[in-house]
């Protein structure tokens, strides 16, 4: 068993979050939607498994480089 | 070696009709072929690198080496004067082809004291080295293959003083880069002199987990800061490719290295007295995709890929993305149109909004530089919506590297098509248009512009306005709509203040049309470009 984190690329903060944890995803998979810059940025699975753990909540603000959930597989 | 010209054949056994190869000939010529030894190419390969001349074979054109210094290196004499032992010089060079173009290539041989330098008569690699004069008087490119460590404290031990820095300097690599293409793999682990000729090239490549680079290793930072940190940690791929931007691409092998450094050198011209090559091109001219229609979505806050843009609209299979892992929010790429070289400068809305960061900035002036050094027409492919904003993008200087990036687009001479594909906002707009040229700016119906977008702005403009008024929410609501009805691309086009809004199905006829008239100007404007002014 791995976990990979998934980190955000951008500045900005949570605006929707999709999965739940004990959800399975697929790489590619929308995991949660980012708003920076005005623009939504979609947090792609980037593996395939489980998610973990999710460690934001909608509206909260991220940092590049920030973890954003985990991904067993 | 199977496609090496150098002979090291015996003498026929019966002495044969053949006059045979010169003894001595032979020898010193095999002991060049031994490299450091048996022992230490093992060392070299259980790293999982190759020797020097096992990456010569595998890049360059079979039988196309036309090795130079081979017998350079220190002879050992016994007290007859007769020769015992050569160690060779830790560096490999000579002429080759790669795809059938002349190119002066060569190497730290590892195997040989770590690639170091040696003292000899006149350098044969390494700053101020010979292979930098072959590439300068035969207008050729340089590749370099950089396997060393640079100078060694023991050569003061050899000369009896410490060179002054700079006796072999950085000068003729400095003037290459206004001259002919340099091209430079890091496939070791890369410090000093080897080191800073990595970073003056035009394209440079490493290996990811197999090669480190930095401006000094490990031992020096625990000798200079006191902290421990592994060379990979410090200097491999992650760091010097995606997040310093100090090496251009990371490749997955030696193999691959290679790959990346004949595709690169396959855009460029021999040097710059000559246009870049064309190629033939099965790809119809005429190619008309729908998908462009639709590919740009209708909510202004959806990003799409940019990626997917380009490749529907150049020609099939002729990208070669240039730092496709550092400054994201722009991509850099040489591609082809009917067969002619183009270099394509898009903004990516998937990463900061396609903003211009410090790193993006950077990224974007080199790749400017090299296209216009190199004759190669420019298109902008256009979706920034601004400077990167905030605390860390101002800590980074981004409106410096912004700027920078405008002073460098003011100073182009290559042909340039702007195409407007969604927002080109400020002064980030600005180094999207050359505007030394015709200044052409074309546009897709969903593009939109000006100097800042009117959410944010309106606010900032009319603060007393909305405030004072019965519903101050209401009334920004009001004001914003009133302001977007100008914001209409078609509205600018009217007064013929952009020059054409067009059907993004037509992208791909129109860059065609443009790249080929260029091409008239570009012919009588070669040679090397001249540089005035003080950059930002």
């Amino acid at each position: 068993m791995t976990t990979t984190n998934v980190t955000s690329e951008v500045i900005g903060s949570v605006w929707k979050v999709e999965m739940n944890v004990g959800d399975t995803v697929q790489t590619g998979d929308v995991i949660m939607i980012l708003e920076s810059m005005k623009m939504e940025i979609p947090v792609e699975a980037p593996t395939d498994g489980k998610i973990a753990d999710i460690l934001v909540k909608p509206e909260e603000s991220v940092d590049e480089d920030q973890i954003l959930c985990t991904i067993e597989s | 070696m199977h496609d090496r010209e150098l002979k090291t054949e015996k003498p026929d056994s019966d002495g044969g009709a053949e006059a045979p190869l010169h003894e001595e000939l032979r020898i010193r010529r095999l002991a060049a072929l031994e490299m450091g030894g048996k022992e230490a190419v093992d060392r070299q390969h259980s790293a999982s690198r190759l020797t020097v001349r096992e990456r010569l074979s595998k890049l360059i054109d079979v039988k196309s080496f036309r090795e130079i210094g081979t017998l350079a290196g220190s002879g050992e004499y016994d007290e007859n004067n007769k020769l015992v032992k050569v160690t060779s010089a830790p560096y490999v060079a000579g002429l080759a082809r790669i795809n059938g173009r002349p190119v002066a290539i060569g190497g730290e041989d590892f195997t040989v004291r770590g690639g170091t330098t040696f003292g000899s008569a006149r350098r044969k690699g390494g700053q101020g080295g010979f292979i930098e004069d072959l590439a300068h008087y035969y207008k050729i490119p340089l590749v370099n293959l950089i396997d060393g460590a640079g100078g060694t404290v023991t050569s003061a031990k050899r000369r009896g003083y410490v060179a002054f820095p700079g006796v072999h300097g950085f000068e003729r690599s400095v003037q290459l880069l206004g001259e002919v293409p340099v091209v430079s793999a890091v496939l070791g682990t890369a410090a000093g002199g080897p080191a800073g000729r990595a970073i003056l090239s035009h394209f440079s490549v490493m290996v990811r987990g197999t090669s480190q680079i930095f401006a000094a290793g490990p031992p020096v930072v625990k000798r200079s800061l006191g902290r421990d940190i592994e060379k990979e940690d410090l200097g491999g791929a992650a760091i010097a490719v995606d997040k310093a931007g100090t090496i251009h691409n990371a490749a997955a092998n030696e193999e691959d290295a290679f790959a990346q450094m004949a595709h690169f050198l396959s855009y460029l011209p021999q040097n710059v007295w000559e246009l870049p090559p064309v190629t033939e091109c099965d790809d119809p001219v005429d190619r008309c995709e729908n998908e462009l229609r639709t590919i740009v979505p209708e909510r202004r806050t959806q990003p799409y890929s940019m990626h997917r843009l380009i490749e529907l609209v150049v020609d099939k299979g002729s990208i070669f993305e240039i730092q496709p892992t550092h400054g994201k929010s722009v991509i850099t790429s040489l591609a082809r149109l009917n067969g002619r070289v183009v270099g394509i400068v898009a903004n990516n809305p998937k990463f900061y909004s396609g903003a211009m960061d410090a790193n993006s900035a950077r990224k974007q002036i080199h790749f400017m530089e090299l296209c216009d050094t190199f004759h190669i027409p420019l298109v902008f492919l256009v979706d920034v919506p601004g400077f990167m904003v905030g605390l860390k993008a101002e800590q980074e200087a981004t409106l410096r590297e912004g700027m920078r990036a405008v002073y460098v687009a003011g100073q182009l001479s290559v042909p340039t098509l702007t195409l407007v594909i969604r927002k080109c906002y400020g002064m980030a707009g600005m180094a999207t248009c050359n505007k030394n040229d015709i200044d052409l700016k074309l546009s897709w119906p969903t593009g939109e512009w000006g100097s800042l977008p009117v959410e944010g702005g309106v606010a900032a403009a009319f603060r007393r306005e909305i405030a004072n008024a019965p519903d101050p929410k209401a009334r920004e609501k009001e004001l914003e709509e009133e302001l977007n009805a100008y914001s209409s691309p078609f509205r600018t086009a009217e007064a013929f203040a952009v020059e054409e809004i067009i059907d993004p199905s037509e992208t791909r006829p129109i860059l065609c049309e443009f790249v080929e008239l260029a091409e008239g100007r570009l012919r009588i404007n070669l040679g090397p470009k001249g540089k005035a002014g003080v950059s930002p």
